[in-house]
């Protein structure tokens, strides 16, 4: 071992503090700049002494005595198990909230009062409460605290208060891409139905009563599932005495417990108690989330998978050594130096590993700017993939245990910090000596170590991909968010839910109506009249050049081209009769739903002849396409093709067109959208057209070239007719290039 | 013995301070509690040095910052404290830059090292540079563009000086750090960067004689510069309520008040504080009871100072609960804002403040980390190290009339922005 890293910390063994400072020999000679420092002697870290007692009720008393200053934090901590909370979910925490709100003494106004005249804060949540004071003022707190833990009465007025708040901090909560990430993040991590997956909602808020509130206090609020912490200014004997007397002649009430038929235990108010029966494990396969934010600033990253990890397992400690090394907090963590540091895609990326005796798991998080959503995304990936198959460098590791030794120590000048070992000790069932010996056995770990660890606890290509951001724009041309995995990009609402469009019904107008108005957006019958010819060549980079050109000879001649790298893959003609489509693989005539696409889209702007040749047309209602107030109009031809179109209501103007492909068993969702608006030959047409979902992935295409008209060339449309295949297909049905299907990887 | 020169007061927080003949200031304190120390430096550079076209140039700075020096090679900086263990972080404000490593109290000497390269050779490259800018650029995003109400602070500030370099924040604009060349970046180094314009901060498991050896061993050596000049620009008054709304991507409308309050360290910048613990500090303040108890009004409301070294802002801000406007809010805000000019505070409310501050001045110096920030901005920002234990007497002798004062001086609408925060409308994309 290499002496100059020696462990900075020197397991507690000795009983003093080593405070001297080695002053180097060299002191008095020239000083020596090229080189850190060396350092002194290792100091040794002590763990604080604590107490452990029983009260006769079960309570259990851990006291942590620091007299440096005039403090004291009194903690009153359950075991408390998560529990699914199904259709009332947020009743759980909002059981924590209402415990300062009123006792049968107390009215809400009173204890707020009495607190913040005791200068002392108090904190309830779901588990307990937490409270710190003035040494002097510590027997009236703990007078307030016995008092709401053991007595909340749960008003019904203040509970209809607080799910108004509840019901404001959703639709807070709905709004910040953080805050949206971390609750989809939990729903795709461990599935909507556990409860570390549920997400309230306004519905949920609403369901929740009075009784399941009261029920779930009664029924986990109990002595002997309690332990009473106090930490500082306090003696022993101290500690002692405010427990028994605020807390020793509480009774455990059992009364509102049964057992049902099927022998589950039954909570009077709160129904069949439904506890985690089985930890989450990472999903059979990696799959991408989107929720939709269009105009987001960044898009908010979190990549997830449950664990099935214990606290006591041995391989958490190896584990979290390996997190540290990838993003746990260190700054040369290998996610933060690549994604950072070397691309300044964020400001920063960070990996956690939830160690958790109920059911763990691993979150990497990062924000960056829209851009570069995949390629960000990809780099996260390639380093989790990394560590599994990359032995780290020695200089890396000792890193990360130097870092996480010195985060040991330092956690320490928190004298709470002890009475957290105690209780973490007790609550995973952690060895007694664990917290004892945590730096010998950080200092052994090795590289090989934390291979294992991570082969065994990261999961790249199982992971949940979550992005919360511009779907619209989040996808690099090169390398696509949506092939990374097989079921393509899953769209989910702000909650965590499959996301489903909301249309409002629309009185004022019909579809012709919505038509007419785009039609007259974009120049209006008499400019389109004057219109006879038209060329256009659409230019989008996707690691290779394509191009597509599209020209059109009034009254409903044309022919499009799809031109990669130069060689033509794809090309179709309409010669105003019939249709002809001829790619590297097949060629031939196209009829019925091939054609009907075809001669829909043939003149410049289609939908002036919408009215006439579709079969049906209805405006299902108005909704919002990034940002923008429009109208969702759906087409149907006489053969059954069916699409829809999205026009916005102030400017008219079309702004998006979805479709659905299906392809080798698998449906996709094409969605086309049309902006930057511009004349040519005094119609607009849109020069950026986006197109996503659909089997060439990603593609931004702008305008590189037109013409307005020219004359058509002599035979322009004289085609020659190959063999006609046996069965018409429509182009959507047909092979992609072989270089545009989704890769299976 | 002190050394000579020294300072040592005994109070709550012991220290001792000294200035090295190049300028630098040097406070040490002692506490072996726990075997770790914090060594930090205090830069009297903040974005009010700025010039209006290189708005952000001091928060970029601290990014370059941490580059390396002649010593030291890109990226070893940060990897030299985590590995002995330690972290490392800096922060910029509107008056100053703050940079400070907590290490294992054996690694002293490298903290030490650390800080006397940083500021006798710092050295970037062209990389750094590039790679700082887009990181900068993603930090900016991510604390106010991609936050609901995130550019509440932005928009007040903007509105509240139309002088005073406070006008704009200490992230800057890309604009200016897009056009900021090496020359500017040598510049602004050679004239802030220097120790007499510095305040270094040891504090923790230390000899401090010892450490007063080290720290001259290091430190003694750099160069003082040319006097450092605090710009002098006065922010005359607001000259009438400044209100406008503001179309934020958020469901719940929220009501911002901006008040122009004098600079931290006076007297009544204190009596602004007390008052702004009276409506928002804990559950039983005034407009915590009111609006949110009482009349359901708002989901969250706070109250605060800036603590500025020029005269700056009080803000208070309050999201509406659901369903409620921002009218309604704003109404019942100032409601409660009368109430402070037409009524005294009793006793027991002023004692209840009173007491509140004193043990979160307690809290907040449990740690040798918060004891070195307390003790640098003490001696920079408030020229006395010692109100980390004489403040709160500050707090302690202002009277109920002093508070009353206080409100009918600055909490009065034309000296104030107002802000409402409200949906987005669908058609604004």
């Amino acid at each position: 071992m290499n002496h100059s890293n020696r462990p900075f910390y020197a397991q507690a063994i000795a009983a003093s503090l080593v405070a001297g400072l080695l002053v180097p020999s060299s002191m008095n000679a020239q000083l020596d700049r090229s080189r850190p420092p060396a350092p002194g002697p290792a100091p040794v870290v002590q763990l604080a002494e604590h107490s452990l007692t029983e009260l006769p009720n079960g309570m259990r008393l851990i006291v942590v005595e620091d007299h440096k200053l005039p403090m004291v934090s009194v903690q009153v901590r359950f075991d408390v198990p998560p529990i699914v909370q199904g259709d009332k979910t947020g009743f759980v925490d909002m059981m924590g909230e209402l415990l300062t709100t009123g006792t049968p003494t107390r009215t809400k106004a009173l204890i707020d009062e009495r607190i913040d005249a005791l200068g002392a804060s108090l904190y309830a949540g779901n588990e307990g409460v937490y409270a710190s004071v003035l040494k002097k003022n510590l027997d009236p707190l703990l007078d307030i605290l016995a008092d709401v833990v053991r007595n909340p009465s749960f008003p019904e007025e203040e509970l209809e208060k607080a799910k108004l708040r509840a019901r404001s901090a959703v639709q807070q909560r709905q709004e910040d891409p953080d805050s949206i990430a971390e609750a989809v993040g939990r729903v795709v991590t461990f599935g909507s139905h556990h409860p570390y997956g549920e997400v309230a909602t306004e519905r949920s808020i609403n369901s929740i009563t009075r009784s399941s509130v009261w029920a779930y206090h009664r029924y986990f609020f109990r002595p002997e599932n309690a332990y009473l912490v106090f930490v500082g200014d306090v003696s022993e004997k101290e500690a002692k005495d405010l427990a028994k007397q605020y807390f020793g002649k509480w009774k455990p009430d059992h009364s509102l417990v049964s057992t049902d038929e099927y022998g589950r235990t039954e909570v009077e108010g709160m129904g069949v108690l439904s506890k985690l029966e089985k930890a989450s494990v990472p999903h059979a396969e990696r799959r991408v989330f989107v929720v939709d934010r269009p105009g987001a600033a960044q898009s908010v990253i979190r990549i997830s998978f449950p664990l099935n990890l214990h606290p006591k397992d041995i391989r958490s400690m190896q584990a979290q050594v390996m997190n540290t090394l990838l993003g746990g907090g260190v700054f040369n963590a290998r996610l933060m130096q690549n994604l950072r540091e070397k691309r300044g895609f964020t400001y920063g990326c960070y990996s956690s590993l939830e160690v958790d005796r109920f059911n763990s798991s691993f979150v990497v998080t990062t924000s960056v700017r829209t851009a570069v959503t995949d390629s960000a995304v990809n780099e996260i990936l390639n380093e989790m993939a990394r560590m599994r198959y990359e032995p780290v460098t020695a200089e890396e590791l000792e890193l990360a245990k130097q870092f996480m030794m010195g985060s040991f120590g330092r956690s320490l000048e928190d004298p709470r910090t002890v009475a957290r070992f105690v209780l973490n000790t007790h609550l995973n069932e952690l060895p007694a000596e664990h917290y004892r010996t945590y730096l010998t056995r950080l200092e052994a770990i090795t590289a090989q170590q934390v291979m294992d660890a991570a082969n065994a606890f990261l999961y790249p290509d199982q992971a949940n991909i979550l992005v919360v951001g511009d779907l619209e724009r989040m996808e690099d041309e090169r390398s696509l968010l949506s092939n990374l995995s097989d079921r393509g990009i899953i769209q989910l609402d702000e909650n965590g839910a499959p996301w489903k469009e909301v249309l409002s019904p629309v009185m004022d107008r019909t579809a012709e109506q919505v038509l007419d108005a785009y039609v007259k957006a974009v120049g209006g019958t008499e400019k389109l009249a004057a219109l006879r010819h038209l060329y256009i060549e659409r230019t989008a980079v996707r690691g290779v050049d394509t191009l597509v050109t599209k020209e059109w000879y009034a009254p409903d001649q044309l022919r499009t081209k799809l031109t990669m790298n130069g060689a033509v893959e794809e090309e179709v003609i309409h010669d105003g009769n019939r249709v002809f489509f001829a790619n590297t693989e097949v060629s031939g005539e196209l009829t019925d739903a091939g054609y009907d696409d075809v001669a829909l889209r043939t003149p410049p702007v289609p939908e002036a002849k919408y009215a006439k040749v579709l079969e049906r047309m209805t405006l299902l209602g108005s909704t919002e396409i990034a940002g923008r107030p429009a109208y969702k109009v759906q087409f149907q031809t006489v053969s059954g093709l069916g699409f829809a179109q999205y026009f916005d209501a102030e400017t008219g103007l079309k702004l998006r067109r979805t479709d659905e492909l299906l392809y080798n068993g698998r449906k996709y969702d094409q969605v086309i959208s049309y902006a930057d608006w511009k004349p040519l030959g005094g119609v607009l047409f849109p020069h950026e057209i986006r197109e996503r979902g659909g089997l060439a992935g990603k593609v931004v295409r702008h305008i590189t070239y037109t013409e307005v008209n020219k004359a058509m060339p002599v035979t322009h449309f004289e085609v020659n007719i190959p063999e006609v295949p046996d069965l018409p297909v429509p182009p959507e049905m047909l092979p992609p290039p072989e270089n545009l299907v989704p890769s299976d990887e | 013995m002190p050394p000579e020169n020294a300072t040592t007061h005994k109070r709550a927080i012991a220290y001792t301070e000294f200035d090295l003949p190049n300028g630098l200031h040097v406070i040490l304190h002692e506490d072996h509690g726990t075997p770790i120390v914090a060594v930090s430096v205090m830069y009297h550079v903040g974005s009010k040095n700025e010039t209006p076209d290189r708005r952000g140039f001091a928060h970029f700075f601290e990014h370059l910052l941490f580059e390396g020096s002649q010593n030291i090679q890109r990226g070893e900086f940060s990897k030299l404290v985590e590995r002995a263990g330690g972290v490392l972080n800096a922060n910029t404000s509107g008056d100053r830059t703050y940079y400070y490593e907590v290490l294992p109290s054996n690694q002293l000497e490298l903290g030490l090292w650390l800080e006397s390269e940083r500021m006798l050779h710092a050295k970037v490259d062209q990389v750094g540079i590039d790679t700082q800018r887009e990181v900068v650029k993603e930090e900016r995003m991510q604390r106010y563009e991609n936050q609901p109400y995130g550019t509440v602070t932005l928009e007040v500030f903007k509105r509240a000086f139309k002088q005073h370099p406070y006008q704009w924040p200490a992230i800057g604009f890309m604009e200016d750090l897009n056009t900021a060349t090496e020359a500017d970046y040598q510049a602004f180094y050679k004239k802030f960067y220097v120790p007499n314009n510095a305040t270094l901060v040891v504090a923790g498991d230390i000899d401090p004689a010892k450490t007063r050896t080290l720290v001259e061993r290091y430190f003694g050596e750099i160069a003082r510069g040319a006097p450092v000049v605090q710009p002098s620009i006065v922010e005359p008054p607001l000259g009438g309520e400044v209100r406008d709304i503001i179309y934020d991507r958020i469901q719940l409308p929220a009501v911002v008040m901006g008040y122009r309050i004098p600079a931290n360290g006076t007297p009544d910048f204190y009596a602004v504080e007390l008052l702004n613990r009276l409506l928002t500090g804990g559950n039983s303040a005034r407009m915590n009871v009111a609006l949110r108890d009482q009349q359901e009004l708002a989901v969250y409301v706070g109250a605060f100072n800036f603590p500025f070294e020029h005269p700056g802002i009080a803000m208070i801000f309050a999201v509406a609960n659901a369903g409620v406007e921002a009218g309604a809010l704003e109404a019942a805000m100032q409601l409660e804002i009368d109430a402070l000019q037409t009524v005294p505070i009793s006793t027991e409310e002023l004692a209840k403040l009173k007491i509140q501050l004193e043990t979160e001045l307690i809290g907040e110096n449990s740690r040798v980390a918060g004891i070195a920030s307390s003790l640098a901005t003490a001696h920079v920002l408030l020229g006395d190290t010692d109100l980390v234990n004489t403040e709160i007497d500050r707090y302690l002798e202002l009277s109920a009339e002093d508070l009353q004062r206080a409100a009918r001086t600055y909490f009065v609408p034309q000296n104030r922005v107002l802000l409402h925060y409200l949906p987005r409308p669908k058609n604004q994309p």
